[in-house]
């Protein structure tokens, strides 16, 4: 088995990478995949808070490459799917820990049992983020339709671009709020996509359920009724290799939206009789 | 004064309370407490006077709160005057607790289990003697990991580390009191970690995230919320002690015990109303004490 290693990362902080990778780790481990996610952010750890796995982290990442144990002992299995584990980044040190040869070497040992490696990077463009790109070939870059993440979104594919190893970086667009761009107050889709000349692999809408999902380390994607879950659930199928459309966001319209739309079908209908 | 006994009691002693406020928000805290639910409740007032329509609003407070009056303990004249116009059973507290032969229960699980019986038997001097020192509840509890159970779901359960942790480490028993402490006045934060060859000993909060690594005890005078190894080096007479233990793991010699994912935190610790917690070491388990009495 020789899996893929992608990197989640966005430059800016705070746009929802962890959040991404928490998301798209556990879609793809429920789709039946071995997936392991790999937290970078030394120091400044926050993926196994959102997985709800804090309580059994026993080694982290700098123990391992400092030897004080083996990879396997290091990860930690979902509570829910055995078929997920947790890399942990360590609390108490720096991105200094860990150089990019050494997460290089973990990836490719990862590769062997697993389909998916997916690298949580740090927030910024230092060794944290070196580090985390240095094992991939894949990279998924998070930005929200905002002119300064989307500055930062822009650095971001420049490094990757540059980078041989990297094959394909496809972007993530987090946070979307349907009725702001419906009044202009938001950027589109579109001109997100136009503006960084990338492709696009999903389309996260802004969802209130994600707080609550982060604060009891349980991700979305576990919640069946959740439209963000539901993207995050395409997410993973794209990567997977499936063609499926985009999330029509449109559709969520406010109950007024709904009358008038009724009542333009109707008097088209009627219309249409005379 | 009457004789008399009563069953399933459970004892609450207010008789440090300054007055009649302090004595009403000390019961109600206590009350809130589930192993004060559905129990006859026995007041120990000490020598605060009580009038009739204060304790009237007592006993109204104990109904609400789903429990039942069973006696109390006065020393005042108006306040045993007062209960017997209620008909409340004025007596003379002393704790008798039944103990199944087969478990050896200490005494702070024998508090635990609470099954109250009060007489007026003047011969049970010794067990008097054993009453906390600076209670407001006679209770404690065993909260554990892979111990007993008292409240359904336990606060921590034990960690699985077989394949994860070496067992090269030897365990061995040394007291902690031979070794030096490190004695620290400030908030430890996410990230920070304290190592210490001895005890530590920490007045302020250790917050999620931060480590603190001892080869004997660590006892916190605030919150614990983040790791603690106690007896690193394999001491199994280690003890973490906090004023309260949150601790995302604990761990003592080379056992470890992880919060239950049912145990919910809150995000501000509301109540300054602390009930200090002891973890051990007992057959292979962690066992928390929550205790209002020193260790002997």
């Amino acid at each position: 088995m020789s899996g893929r290693v992608i990197v989640i990362t966005s430059g800016k902080g705070g746009v929802g990478k962890t959040t991404t990778s928490a998301n798209i780790g556990t879609a793809l481990a429920k789709a039946g995949n071995k997936v392991v996610l790999i937290d970078t952010d030394i120091g400044l750890r926050n993926l196994d808070l959102l997985l709800g796995l804090e309580n059994r982290i026993v080694y982290t990442i700098v123990d391992v490459v400092e030897g004080r144990c083996k990879l396997k002992q290091a990860l930690v299995k979902d509570k829910k799917n055995p078929n997920l584990s947790l890399l942990a980044a360590a609390q108490t040190r720096d991105k200094s820990a860990v150089s990019e040869e050494q997460l290089k070497d973990i990836c490719e040992k990862l590769k062997k049992d697993n389909d998916f490696i997916l690298v949580d990077c740090p927030a910024g463009i230092e060794q944290g983020f070196q580090n985390a790109v240095a094992g991939a070939s894949e990279a998924i870059v998070v930005t929200t339709p905002e002119m300064s993440a989307i500055r930062d979104a822009d650095r971001i594919i420049g490094l990757l671009a540059a980078r041989e190893e990297i094959e394909s970086y496809k972007l993530l667009l987090n946070r979307v709020r349907p009725n702001l761009i419906a009044t202009n107050d938001m950027m589109s889709v579109e001109d997100v996509v136009e503006l960084l000349a990338c492709d696009l692999i999903g389309i996260i809408p802004e969802d209130t359920g994600i707080i609550s999902s982060t604060n009891k380390g349980d991700p979305i994607v576990n919640d069946e009724k959740s439209l963000a879950g539901q993207a995050y659930r395409n997410v993973a199928r794209r990567i997977m290799g499936e063609e499926v459309e985009f999330l029509n966001l449109e559709e969520d319209k406010n109950f007024i939206g709904k009358i008038k739309d009724f009542f333009e079908k109707t008097i088209k209908e009627i219309k249409a009789k005379i | 004064m009457d004789n008399g006994s009563v069953e399933n009691g459970f004892i609450v002693d207010l008789s440090n309370a300054k007055n009649t406020s302090q004595l009403i928000y000390e019961l109600s805290s206590i009350l809130d407490l589930p192993e004060a639910r559905n129990k006859k409740i026995c007041l120990k007032l000490g020598d605060t006077d009580l009038n009739q329509s204060q304790l009237l609003s007592i006993k109204a407070l104990i109904d609400s709160m789903q429990g039942e009056i069973g006696l109390i303990d006065t020393a005042s004249a108006q306040t045993k005057a007062a209960a017997e116009n209620l008909s409340i059973l004025v007596s003379e507290l002393k704790n008798e607790v039944e103990v199944e032969p087969e478990h050896q229960a200490t005494q702070e699980e024998i508090d635990t289990v609470l099954g109250i019986v009060t007489t007026v038997d003047e011969n049970n001097e010794e067990k008097q003697e054993n009453i906390p020192l600076t209670p407001i509840a006679d209770f404690s509890e065993v909260a554990e990991a892979g111990g007993l159970i008292l409240n359904g779901d336990s606060k921590y359960v034990m960690m699985d580390t077989t394949g994860i942790l070496p067992d090269e480490q030897k365990n061995h028993e040394e007291n902690p009191e031979s070794l030096p402490t490190l004695y620290l006045n400030r908030t430890l934060r996410s990230g920070q970690t304290i190592s210490y060859e001895g005890n530590i000993f920490i007045v302020g909060d250790a917050h999620p995230g931060s480590e603190l690594i001892a080869k004997g005890d660590i006892t916190v005078w605030g919150i614990l919320g983040g790791i603690a190894h106690a007896g690193a080096h394999g001491n199994v007479n280690a003890k973490v002690r906090a004023l309260k233990l949150n601790a995302i793991q604990l761990r003592i010699a080379g056992l470890y015990a992880r919060r239950n994912d049912t145990y919910n935190v809150p995000y501000v610790q509301k109540s300054n109303e602390f009930t200090p917690e002891v973890a051990v070491l007992e057959n292979n388990s962690i066992v928390i004490y929550k205790k209002l009495r020193r260790d002997e």
